[in-house]
């Protein structure tokens, strides 16, 4: 009995994925939970394994764009008759599905995704052209007969997209879907009134804290960032306003610390989270950010990984950065900015020592949090960062 | 470089073939001392006397047959078919005999005959005496099928069709006979399968045969002056068909009108368009359009006649129809 | 109308040959009736039993360079032109050492090589083009006649009217033989000729005709020898009317509900051409015995031979559609 692969819901919000490569051939064997094709979702693109054992019989879409729901391959036994049920049926309705959870810890706040039920009337050359260059043909209008999109539309809307860069050899890069998302969820985060507070940590103690635990564990390699983490983690249980999503009319206090780290991989910016990190050892966190982070510059990274985040740190440390200000993830309501760990000459007990210093910056969602909460919060982070012990 | 009618286009290929050789003959009613009923023969007789420039009787399953025959022994007879209409009568002998001989004796046999023809509207003979019926035979695995619409094609494509080992039906075009076209002092022979380019253009490719590309150039000149591009390809030989030069046309210019004098419905127009769209899918703007004789048997009465086959004006409002503009 | 007995010609050795050639037929044809019916054989297939003495007598009066068209009821002609049983049987089994390599099978034997340019299933298929091949040996002045077989039935069609009336108007070198077996497949003669001698049709058109007795190998050879002569002499084309009579079905299987079963029987009983040629030869039981079983051998081994062929791939369906 041959098996429908259906374009699965990787997320909460998902309405669609585009799918980039097919990793089998038709007619090759798959086993279930072998990586069977690439997809390319809002938020990442991941390998999607088989779920049905079995030889792949039809590939019904090779690359594109595709609602969730729909077939897109069947897997059966070798010479098995395919007939592909509902392809080109619309995705299922969602009310028909599980229930929404009461809590939905990601939902995506941002406005609905145009729903395109019907289809859109557009000729093959304008198709062609529109695909090549990703437009999305729902967002033209059709001149030809009957309100058809003909290829002149798609150049017009083309042209109009590259006229502002067209002077020169300005290189033109459409948006990923990565891209897109950032873009998308940035500006919509700079519609929520934000303050920034800033504090400088004295990090003498976190520095041998990693030294000595670099000799423990000289696999993990632990790093500042996973020391900042497993304290954060610390502080964020002991501040819980600050673990918090803002969603439409409500605040949702979370009960684990799930971290976020925020990772420049090579498609864009991406925030790999590690969940429960308050539970974690330095080691453990450093082990499950070293996976993280690999896999998210190799492209590799799955939906879980980059769900239910509840707080975000985001470190440009590394690029010698003193200090900066990070922009909120919503509907997260709070973000660290971490700048670098450097020797400054600092006032200590009355006298002007050097001692290695860090600056951190907290930009908190003012509809969530206010002044004294993130500032409290802010406090517990240094003191957990200047004694890290005390958070251990 | 003279200039030659279309008449004596078919002529001159025929006169220089049987000059040359001894194997190529002509057969066919009223083409000795009448010269052809559209006067193609004219003074043949004269020069090759009436061995090789037969009349026959009005039999055409025998003219054929008997041509069928002669080729099958190594000659190259050219037998000409008054009307195209009249080709019904040896359907027979043409697809069951000349187009299967080759297959059916598993390749010991040649047949390399050439069934003139001539058909076409446009003086009002009534329903019997202006069909085209190409469709008919381009179906047809075996045959071969030439449709000239010029002076230099015809007598370049009547060359090779004699030459070529294949039997092979050549549809000439009654109305075109007297147009003129300068052709090279030397004959030089068109390969069968090679399409015409008559009119470079950038926005509408007409894929037109015999009559209709004289009516898809005029129509080019009209759209012209509208705006519109229009570039003509005359296949010329409709088996085996130039795929590769029109999907090439199209992939350019992204629209496609098929035109033919013949009934639109099932015919030689239907195949080219589904080549096309199947070969140049993702190049197409705008569904391909069909121009071709309304689905009726030709009527007498002039203005019946008229208004059922194709023009000038029908080529230019299906160009018209690709680009999304209503004609006029 | 001229009756053709002039037998002074044919040895008593050369009629030995003749029937060597028509029980060859006769064995091969029950043979392909036989494989037919085993189910091994695909297609539409027509044997000539009972018709073989006209096979043998026209083909055996070609000269090499002569050239026939068949019919569907082929394998005798073929046969008696010199085909191998080898060759025919192999293209009734559809392989590629058949004598049209698969591609024509029992209704479309071809063997150019010994001047069989097709046997024909439309009837009268065949006419137009062997007055066509005769024009073409008048023009180039080449001592070769053309030969059509075609049945009672085939008069009827337009192919025979237009063919002998213009091979007649062109004096072309052909010989039109009417192997007149009495049925257009199940339809009695009766019904579908207005009269009955057929060679008032050729005389219609002024051709020179000849009738023989089909059933007489000596006489159909001597017919046929008169007929091609005449062509060839220029003295222009032939009607050979030879009178014969299918002792069997039109087609293998064929439960003739159509016919009388005692008529049939009597005919087959008094119409046998072998057993005419052997009464006339006195062929002692023993000759007759070893000739049957050398000629049963090769029949045998002819099956062997094709079911041993090489079947053709399908993708060579593709070939030999152009030269």
């Amino acid at each position: 009995m041959a098996t429908e692969i259906k374009l699965p819901r990787l997320g909460q919000g998902m309405e669609s994925g585009t799918i980039v490569k097919w990793l089998k051939s038709e007619g090759e064997p798959v086993e279930k939970g072998e990586p069977l094709y690439e997809l390319d979702t809002d938020k990442v693109t991941q390998e999607v394994e088989a779920d049905a054992s079995g030889v792949l019989l039809k590939i019904a879409v090779a690359e594109g764009e595709v609602e969730v729901g729909k077939t897109i391959a069947v897997i059966g036994e070798q010479g098995e008759e395919v007939s592909i049920s509902e392809n080109g049926a619309k995705a299922p309705d969602r009310a028909t599905e599980a229930p929404a959870p009461a809590v939905s810890p990601v939902q995506d706040s941002g406005p609905v995704r145009q729903e395109r039920r019907g289809r859109i009337k557009a000729s093959p050359l304008a198709r062609r052209i529109a695909r090549e260059r990703g437009l999305d043909l729902a967002q033209l209008r059709g001149t030809g007969p009957d309100g058809r999109i003909v290829a002149e539309d798609v150049e017009r809307s083309a042209a109009a997209v590259s006229r502002v860069q067209d002077s020169g050899q300005v290189e033109v890069r459409q948006l990923s879907k990565v891209r897109q998302t950032i873009a998308r969820r940035l500006t919509q985060a700079w519609e929520a009134p934000v303050f920034q507070l800033v504090v400088s940590a004295d990090m003498t103690q976190s520095l041998a804290l990693v030294d000595r635990l670099r000799e423990l564990h000289p696999d993990e390699r632990p790093t500042v960032t996973d020391v900042l983490t497993r304290v954060t983690a610390a502080a964020l249980m002991r501040h819980r306003d600050v673990n918090a999503h803002f969603v439409e009319g409500a605040i949702h206090i979370h009960p684990s610390a799930n971290v976020g780290i925020a990772v420049a991989a090579p498609q864009g910016l991406v925030v790999p989270v590690i969940p429960r990190a308050e539970r974690l050892s330095v080691a453990e966190i450093a082990r499950a950010r070293a996976d993280v982070v690999q896999r998210a510059r190799d492209n590799k990274l799955k939906q879980d990984d980059l769900d239910g985040g509840t707080f975000t740190i985001s470190n440009l440390g590394m690029f010698g950065i003193e200090q900066f200000v990070a922009v909120l993830n919503p509907p997260q309501v709070a973000i660290l900015a971490v700048g670098a760990s450097e020797d400054r000459v600092v006032v200590k007990d009355g006298d002007f020592v050097a001692l290695p210093m860090m600056t951190m910056t907290l930009t908190c969602d003012h509809r969530a949090i206010d002044g004294a909460v993130g500032a409290d919060f802010l406090r517990t982070l240094k003191q957990l960062v200047e004694s890290p012990a005390l958070a251990l | 470089m003279p200039e030659l009618s279309y008449r004596e286009a078919v002529r001159d290929a025929l006169v220089r073939a049987m000059r040359e050789d001894d194997d190529v003959f002509v057969m066919g009613e009223d083409i000795a001392e009448m010269g052809g009923s559209m006067g193609v023969t004219q003074g043949m007789l004269d020069e090759f006397g009436p061995t090789r420039v037969r009349n026959t009787p009005i039999s055409e399953m025998a003219l054929v047959g008997t041509g069928i025959g002669a080729a099958m022994q190594g000659m190259r007879p050219v037998v000409e078919v008054m009307y195209e209409d009249f080709l019904t009568l040896a359907t027979e002998q043409i697809i069951n005999q000349a187009a299967k001989h080759r297959y059916m004796s598993g390749g010991q046999l040649k047949v390399p005959l050439t069934v003139r023809t001539q058909g076409g509207a446009g003086w009002s003979p009534g329903a019997q005496h202006a069909q085209q019926l190409e469709a008919w035979f381009v179906h047809i695995p075996g045959l071969k099928v030439v449709f000239a619409s010029t002076p230099a094609d015809v007598r370049g494509l009547l060359w090779s069709s004699i030459y070529d080992d294949n039997p092979v039906v050549f549809f000439e075009h009654r109305t075109l006979y007297g147009i003129k076209e300068e052709v090279p002092d030397e004959l030089e022979p068109i390969p069968l399968g090679k399409a015409r380019v008559h009119r470079e253009g950038e926005d509408v490719t007409v894929i037109a045969t015999g009559r209709l590309v004289h009516e898809a150039l005029a129509a080019a000149q009209q759209a012209e002056e509208q705006g519109v591009s229009v570039e003509i390809v005359d296949p010329r030989t409709l088996q085996p068909l130039d795929e590769e030069a029109l999907v090439e046309s199209v992939k350019k210019t992204n629209r496609c009108v098929v035109a033919h004098e013949a009934v639109t419905r099932m015919g030689f127009g239907a195949e080219v368009a589904a080549v096309v769209q199947h070969a140049a899918f993702d190049w197409l703007d705008a569904p391909i359009e069909r121009v071709g004789a309304k689905f009726t048997p030709l009527p007498f009465a002039p203005v019946m006649e008229e208004w059922c086959v194709p023009h000038a004006d029908d080529v230019l409002e299906a160009v018209m129809r690709t680009v999304g503009r209503n004609g006029n | 109308m001229a009756k053709a007995v002039d037998r002074a010609d044919l040895s008593q050795e050369q009629l030995t040959e003749f029937l060597r050639d028509m029980l060859l037929i006769r064995r091969f044809e029950e043979k392909v009736e036989e494989r037919f019916r085993a189910g091994e054989l695909p297609g539409f297939l027509h044997v000539a039993i009972g018709q073989e003495a006209v096979c043998v007598g026209v083909c055996r009066a070609m000269e090499d360079g002569d050239v026939f068209a068949s019919t569907h009821r082929a394998h005798g002609h073929t046969l008696a032109r010199g085909t191998s049983p080898n060759a025919l049987m192999a293209e009734l089994y559809g392989k590629l050492e058949g004598c049209s390599h698969g591609y024509g099978g029992s209704m479309h034997l071809y063997d150019v090589e010994r001047g069989n340019l097709g046997a024909n299933a439309v009837v009268g298929g065949g006419l137009p083009a062997i007055t066509g091949a005769a024009l073409a040996f008048q023009m180039r002045g080449e001592p070769r006649v053309a030969l059509a077989f075609f049945g009672d039935g085939a008069t009827n069609i337009g192919t025979f009217h237009e063919s002998l009336n213009l091979a007649q108007l062109w004096g072309v070198p052909a010989v039109f033989v009417c192997e007149n077996n009495h049925w257009a497949e199940s339809t009695p003669a009766s019904q579908h000729l207005p009269i009955e001698d057929l060679a008032l049709r050729a005389e219609a058109y002024g051709m020179h005709s000849i009738t023989v007795d089909g059933q007489d190998v000596e006489e159909v050879w001597s017919g046929a020898h008169d007929a091609l002569e005449h062509a060839r002499s220029g003295a222009g084309p032939v009607f050979l009317l030879a009178n014969t009579y299918r002792l069997t079905g039109h087609y293998v299987g064929d439960p003739q509900v159509y016919r009388d079963k005692d008529e049939f029987r009597e005919t087959r009983e008094t119409q046998d051409p072998l057993d005419k040629l052997r009464d006339k030869l006195e062929l002692s039981s023993e000759e007759w015995e070893r000739l049957d079983a050398e000629l049963t051998k090769v029949v045998e081994e002819s099956v062997e031979f094709a079911k041993n062929g090489t079947d053709p791939a399908p993708e060579d369906a593709l070939k030999n559609v152009y030269a």
